[in-house]
């Protein structure tokens, strides 16, 4: 009898199926808290009609599969929830199939990362830049994407999922389908609209609806004139209004906030950092642009009419070049504004990291930060927030980041800390991101039955055998 | 070894898999050789390093389908060189230790298990006989001299036009040398943790040096570099002596003259491969180049070079157990040194050379060993 893992080495030859205990243990797991479950298969497939192959035998077999590109999602969303799944590690499908200078497009492979795409562009086409995330540099843009992530274009333009012109995908069922534009042929990835808008099949759906073998995403061009600017602010409450007047008046790019923790970790302070009496409380990455330099000098103007105005309630607000920022920490400062991926280093200090992040309302937004704040300091963990204005000030995102030490007692400990700030988060009515199963199970009990059944009707007209990532999102 | 400290321990929570160690930071070209042929998380020094944990804490069972992952690695430490983690300088420490382990364990692979035993019988891997002094009556060399050329066993009984032409060049500049009866230094033991026979080489090794009377040790090998700079301090064998590279002695002889260099009509174009062993392993960059700039040759570097080279592919034991892909991780680095258009491809490490001899198409430029390079122009 031909056993699963010699018919899976059929489709992808024998050198790209492990069932190794290397293997199993590692893919079992990711920085998390979240509990392990080992595979029983890891395969690796480099084209599409591999993964078609893939997932009709997994149909026939009855034999769950997990989507995994690189593993960077921090939110335990490779880890099986099932028993006997067989990983899809999708990294041998790394192709950046075209870029498409006048559409303003990129068409990729799942296994395609941030720093790949940033070196592609810079050497190939230097008048483009794609949006970039704050997670490591080795993490897969269209994992990103498809799980409606953040980056540095958030700020005006929103979700990473907003930058998806279409895609393509393995059907549970084993059909290979695109969505968008280029249902009209290979050349034509320009956008999503005016059709049924099916992109939202596969976002936010932690890999249940199929697995995506391409993806063509938004490029913008670099703007020829750019200025980057530092701002410590004081308090939650005032630091969240003074972004979003900053937003609001279209001033940034980009605008990335974070504990004044992290900042000072940026510069090079060991862990664990604390908080200090007196100093700022944010520090903020503004990213200015303009396409004249009288464009761009209007909109430095502005922001520093909106800072000093804000002196009147905070005399400490403070506003400072970057060029300043860098001659005080160090060249390396340019590289978190050039490519932001390359300040995660900072979270590499243990083997463990996690964080529970949202997107919120405007209105509740600082209220979130000071009760978050409490419950973070109460587990005596380091202040590690993360916030960003998101697509204008239509909402916001916050995240707290706790990076720790992989013992039993801190992952309990960490599980109840992480356990506090959703339910603080979704008390605000906030949508957590990158939901693990336990934080998805917890949406489930607040969020309206009828759009939690619909969700799971789609799952199952989708895939009826149930084979696409069981147990994920708590379904 | 002698050191009980565990580096495993010393990192049991380090490394988040964040992945910089897979790629050159910022540039994004691939770091490593194992995991950009076989691909499986397992094979980077991540999945490595959360194995070793893993096994460390009990997690995981020691059992054969872990060799692999376990030893397909060349430590070529271009890893440490990528990641931004505390816990960057000890990742092939770690992998050493687990392999150390792994030995202790489920036993090691039959290939290396095969040059442990020749070490131990004939003191070299290779299974050669053992002739090294035979060296002193062929080259008429003294019983005794201020410096001990360490030739290393793959010089001595593979890629004898190293050891051959570093005797000739240090000949030529006049210096008082001579070669002692040199077991195996260890080196490949180590890398694949077969460690119960060192210690007796080690200090057999360090005995003739001093029987020898030197104050410094030459190597034109840059395993033996790293292993009798680096590890012998660490097994508590301590040579009582100067230990330097050739490259470093070249450098030397020629700043204070014993070495001129002529002139030639025709400068060719070379290209230079940083070993590991002497480049990440060592932090030797500078010399070899600065030779290399007195030389009437024209340097063109490769796409990657110094802390960021791809790898010849034979270190770590890859070439006894892993040949095939140890061959194509070396037809990488070739394609490297094509695309320089250089005429000679040169390196300081016997292994490499003999690695990237084996990646090279038979009309492809020559790869030869610096000290070969020096000598065509004194």
């Amino acid at each position: 009898m031909v056993s699963l893992k010699e018919k899976f080495e059929k489709i992808v030859g024998a050198d790209h199926v492990s069932d190794g205990s290397a293997e199993r243990y590692v893919y079992s797991r990711d920085m998390t808290e979240n509990p392990p479950r080992e595979p029983q298969l890891v395969v690796m497939p480099s084209t599409a009609e591999e993964v078609q192959q893939i997932v009709r035998l997994a149909n026939e077999e009855r034999v769950p599969l997990v989507p995994f590109a690189t593993g960077q999602n921090v939110g335990g969303l490779t880890i099986p929830q099932v028993d006997d799944a067989v990983i899809v590690d999708l990294k041998r499908m790394n192709r950046i199939l075209n870029v498409d200078e006048e559409g303003m497009y990129m068409v990729v492979e799942p296994g395609v990362t941030f720093g790949h795409v940033r070196k592609y562009l810079d050497e190939n086409h230097p008048n483009l830049r794609y949006t970039y995330a704050i997670s490591s540099p080795f993490t897969s843009v269209i994992a990103n994407a498809l799980l409606q992530g953040l980056c540095d274009l958030s700020t005006r333009y929103g979700a990473m999922a907003e930058f998806i012109n279409g895609l393509e995908a393995v059907l549970p069922t084993g059909e290979i389908v695109r969505v968008g534009s280029a249902i009209l042929g290979d050349d034509n990835w320009f956008g999503r609209y005016p059709l049924p808008d099916l992109v939202g099949l596969f976002t936010g759906w932690q890999g249940m609806t199929g697995i995506v073998t391409k993806m063509a995403l938004q490029l913008w061009p670099k703007k020829p004139f750019t200025r980057h600017f530092a701002l410590f602010t004081f308090g939650e409450f005032m630091t969240t209004d003074l972004l979003k007047q900053i937003v609001r008046a279209d001033l940034a790019e980009d605008a990335g906030a974070l504990s004044f923790s992290v900042v000072k970790g940026l510069i090079g302070m060991p862990a664990p950092i604390e908080a200090i009496e007196g100093e700022p409380d944010y520090g903020t990455f503004l990213n200015l642009s303009g396409v004249t330099r009288l464009v761009l000098g209007g909109k430095v103007r502005l922001l520093e009419g909106i800072v000093n105005n804000s002196k009147v309630k905070e005399p400490k607000n403070l506003l400072i070049p970057f060029e300043a920022v860098a001659r005080l920490m160090s060249e390396e400062a340019y590289g978190w504004v050039d490519f932001p991926s390359d300040s995660f280093k900072q979270l590499t200090e243990y083997d463990g990291l996690t964080w529970m992040g949202t997107y919120i309302h405007p209105r509740n937004w600082g209220e979130a930060l000071v009760k978050g704040r409490e419950i973070v300091e109460k587990y005596g963990y380091e202040l590690m927030a993360f916030l960003k204005p998101m697509k204008g000030m239509h909402f916001c995102e916050f995240k707290f980041i706790i990076r720790f030490e992989r013992d039993d007692e801190n992952l309990k400990k960490v599980r109840q800390c992480n356990n506090e700030l959703l339910d603080l988060a979704l008390d605000l009515k906030a949508i957590p991101y990158k939901t693990p199963v336990w934080s998805a199970k917890k949406l489930h009990e607040r969020a309206d039955p009828n759009f939690v059944e619909l969700v799971r009707r789609i799952r199952d007209l989708l895939d009826p055998n149930g084979i696409m990532n069981p147990g994920r999102w708590g379904l | 070894m002698t050191s009980d400290e565990s580096v495993i321990e010393q990192w049991l929570h380090s490394c988040v898999r964040c992945s910089n160690c897979k790629y050159v930071f910022r540039e994004y070209s691939p770091s490593c050789p194992s995991g950009e042929h076989f691909g499986f998380e397992t094979y980077y020094a991540s999945g490595r390093i959360w194995l070793a944990q893993a096994l460390y804490k009990g997690e995981l069972e020691w059992e054969s389908s872990l060799l692999d992952p376990i030893f397909a690695c060349t430590t070529c430490g271009n890893c440490e060189s990528q990641c931004l983690a505390p816990h960057s300088e000890y990742i092939v420490d770690m992998i050493e230790e687990l392999r150390a382990r792994a030995v202790q364990e489920i036993g090691g692979l039959p290939s290396h298990i095969r040059f442990r035993e020749n070490v131990v019988q004939c003191h070299n891997p290779y299974g050669a006989e053992h002739h090294n002094r035979n060296l002193v009556e062929t080259h008429s060399l003294p019983l005794q001299a201020e410096t001990v050329y360490f030739v290393g066993c793959t010089s001595n009984y593979r890629e004898t036009q190293i050891r051959d032409a570093t005797i000739s060049v240090l000949k030529k500049a006049g210096v008082d040398f001579t070669v002692v009866d040199e077991y195996c230094c260890g080196s490949p033991l180590i890398r694949t943790g077969q460690l119960d026979p060192v210690n007796e080489a080690a200090q057999h090794n360090a005995d003739a040096i001093k029987d020898a009377g030197a104050k410094r040790v030459v190597t034109s090998c840059s395993g033996c570099y790293r292993t009798l700079s680096r590890d012998y301090p660490k097994l508590d064998i301590e040579l009582g002596v100067e230990v330097v590279h050739i490259t470093q002695f070249l450098k030397e002889l020629i700043d204070k003259g014993a070495i001129v260099p002529r002139s030639t009509e025709h400068r060719p174009i070379i290209t230079w491969h940083d070993p590991c062993h002497l480049g990440r392993h060592m932090g030797i960059y500078d010399e070899p180049r600065d030779v290399i700039s007195t030389l009437p040759v024209d340097l063109v570097e490769m796409e990657t070079t110094r802390e960021n080279a791809w790898c010849c592919g034979a270190g770590g034991g890859a070439k006894a157990a892993y040949n095939d892909w140890s061959v194509e991780t070396s037809k990488k680095r070739i394609e490297q040194a094509l695309r320089t258009g250089a005429e000679l491809i040169v390196t300081a490490c016997p292994f490499c050379t003999r690695n990237l001899r084996d990646g090279s198409s038979e009309d492809g430029p020559p790869v030869i060993d610096i000290t070969e390079l020096v000598g065509r122009f004194i």
